[in-house]
């Protein structure tokens, strides 16, 4: 026993882990690769909202604000004064910390969809505000990172097996922030609020101060991946950072995986991406639109008939195969 | 004996209606007091200004001898106060051993600690059979013994218990004056807004009545029921039905 958690599990992770780090030396193919570097950044990003969306609950549709910040905070620093975007992805997370709090001290003044509408406009208004001011951020039409060849202490690789260990360095700093959170206290705080703010309240949880300080972590963690996305794909430009897609598919594979689970954002991005990789290279050129309609059939599937995502019909089986064994323990 | 809750010319207005006027009542230690009235005559907003869901227009609450007016609801608990709500609000997700750790974090963060203070009020309120049930799934009599026991955890010095017979058949009233009956002999302070009068009588020895936000009548339940002002504006409603005393 070792944090809680069983050998039996310490084994199937250490398999895991050991699967996840010898696959680039397996897979060479660069489409696959940069399937599962996707899979592996937009599964960070989902676990990242899930902490605040799924466990408490408030749907935020504006992390692309985030996002966004940790990407130009970083590429400024970068192509400003050549600092390590190492760094810069850390001074972009502080940064998006800073920023979630007037964010969040607005938005966290309005509950159900007035909250979501409203982290919708404040992603959309740093957009525009990338987009108006030229001078220290190159506008509308953004600006290539320079490249440097193989570069690791600039977070520049030659291969993408490079890239794909950074995504999953960060998605297991994601996956561990949430076990911890889950375990403990602060785990029961928010999903209480997420199920009852006032009587949350009415046992001496302090929703608002819990709500800000969920909202700095996740803030702070999708703020990495938006650095780690500009280093990948050596481009950054206002529509791309504060793009409202990466808002919504970081709810989407939380809601589709499950909300408020450890694994859900993990495998909700691994259904969505594989599927809308693969059906965008097989039909992508030919039938335009297919992969979206494919994409919301997917979701409106969950929504009507699994609520609670891939996670309950995964815990469902799990527990119709072991049934026996769980009434034991 | 000392006074635990002290309550001075409260008043709340929401817009033109004035849901408490004047209110002032006190609550000794270890004593369990009854907010009666009929409809809409203010004891639910009476609990909500004295836990903090909403900020009285003047008056003073001192709970415990501190001035708790402004404080915010998770504050109010903190000082040892907690409360129940009419409409049981339980997380419904949750276990009932995890909604009730949940209160108990309150006191200690740690996971253990919790837990073993969680299993004790479970306990103490009957539910041991169901803590690994989801709360959603419980009966209502048992989501109002969760609503206790959650509040319990907290360790309050004095409890707030808003209708909690309301919806139960009468031997589930039976059990819940026993278990109000219990709480008292631990020594906690109870205030309780009920309807069931069989009930009232049984658990309190003081009763405050209100009626159109103000303070009618206050005594033990003998003077209460011979209170010709009470009779007229509560008692009597029962048997002669007024249209004018529902609503507000």
């Amino acid at each position: 026993m070792m944090f809680g958690i069983s050998t039996r599990v310490w084994l199937l992770l250490a398999a895991g882990a050991a699967v996840l780090i010898a696959l680039p030396l397996v897979v060479t193919s660069s489409f696959a690769i940069d399937i599962c570097i996707r899979i592996l950044m937009f599964s960070f990003i989902g676990v990242a909202w899930n902490l605040m969306g799924g466990y408490a609950k408030q749907l935020s549709l504006g992390h692309a604000a985030y996002f966004g910040l940790g990407a130009y905070t970083s590429t400024i620093m970068q192509i400003n004064y050549g600092i390590s975007p190492w760094i810069g992805m850390v001074a972009g997370g502080v940064v998006a910390m800073l920023a979630s709090l007037p964010i969040g001290w607005l938005c966290f003044r309005l509950r159900g969809p007035y909250f979501t509408i409203a982290t919708i406009a404040t992603a959309q208004a740093l957009m525009l505000i990338f987009l108006k001011f030229r001078d220290f951020a190159w506008g509308a039409e953004g600006t290539t990172i320079p490249n440097l060849g193989n570069a690791p202490l600039m977070m520049q690789f030659e291969e993408k097996a490079g890239y794909y260990y950074v995504a999953l360095g960060l998605l297991a700093l994601g996956l561990a922030i949430t076990y911890q959170m889950e375990k403990s206290w602060m785990g029961y705080y928010l999903v209480a609020i997420g199920e009852d703010e006032d009587a949350a309240e009415a046992i001496g949880v302090n929703a608002p101060r819990i709500k800000r300080d969920i909202y700095l972590i996740s803030s702070f963690l999708t703020a990495l991946a938006g650095t780690f996305y500009t280093q990948y794909i050596y481009f950054i430009d206002p529509a791309t950072a504060f793009s409202f897609n990466i808002s919504i598919e970081a709810a989407l594979v939380s809601i589709v995986g499950g909300i408020g689970t450890l694994w859900g954002p993990v495998i909700g991005t691994i259904l969505l991406e594989t599927t809308s990789a693969l059906l965008q290279s097989w039909l992508g050129s030919s039938l335009g639109g297919v992969q979206l309609t494919v994409y919301s059939l997917i979701l409106m599937a969950v929504i009507l008939w699994r609520p609670t995502g891939l996670m309950g019909i995964m815990t469902e089986w799990y527990q119709r195969l072991f049934r026996r064994r769980s009434v034991q323990t | 004996m000392e006074d635990a809750l002290v309550i001075q010319k409260m008043s709340k207005r929401f817009g033109g209606l004035r849901a408490v006027q004047d209110v002032s009542f006190s609550v000794k230690k270890g004593e369990t007091v009854a907010l009666i009235g009929p409809n809409g005559a203010g004891k639910t907003t009476s609990f909500n200004l004295i836990t903090g869901f909403h900020r009285p227009d003047s008056g003073s609450i001192r709970a415990l001898g501190r001035e708790i007016v402004g404080l915010r609801p998770h504050d109010v608990c903190a000082q040892g106060l907690a409360r129940t709500f009419q409409v049981a609000k339980p997380f419904g997700a949750m276990t009932v051993q995890a909604n009730v750790m949940t209160g108990a974090f309150l006191r200690n963060k740690s996971v253990d600690v919790a837990r073993e203070k969680a299993s004790e009020v479970i306990e103490f309120v009957g539910l041991s059979a169901k803590e690994q049930t989801p709360a959603r799934d419980l009966t209502t009599i048992d989501q109002r013994r969760l609503e206790m026991a959650r509040a319990l955890a907290t360790q309050p010095q004095i409890l707030l218990l808003d209708e909690v017979m309301a919806g139960l058949n009468p031997s589930e009233i039976d059990q819940a004056v026993a278990l109000i009956g219990k709480l008292s002999e631990r020594g906690l302070t109870i205030v309780i807004v009920e309807h069931v009068m069989r009930a009232i009588m049984a658990v309190a020895r003081h009763i405050v009545v209100l009626d159109h936000g103000q303070k009618i009548a206050e005594g033990n339940p003998r003077e209460i029921v011979e209170n010709p002002e009470v009779v007229r504006a509560y008692l009597g409603s029962a048997h002669v039905a007024t249209p004018g005393e529902t609503g507000a």
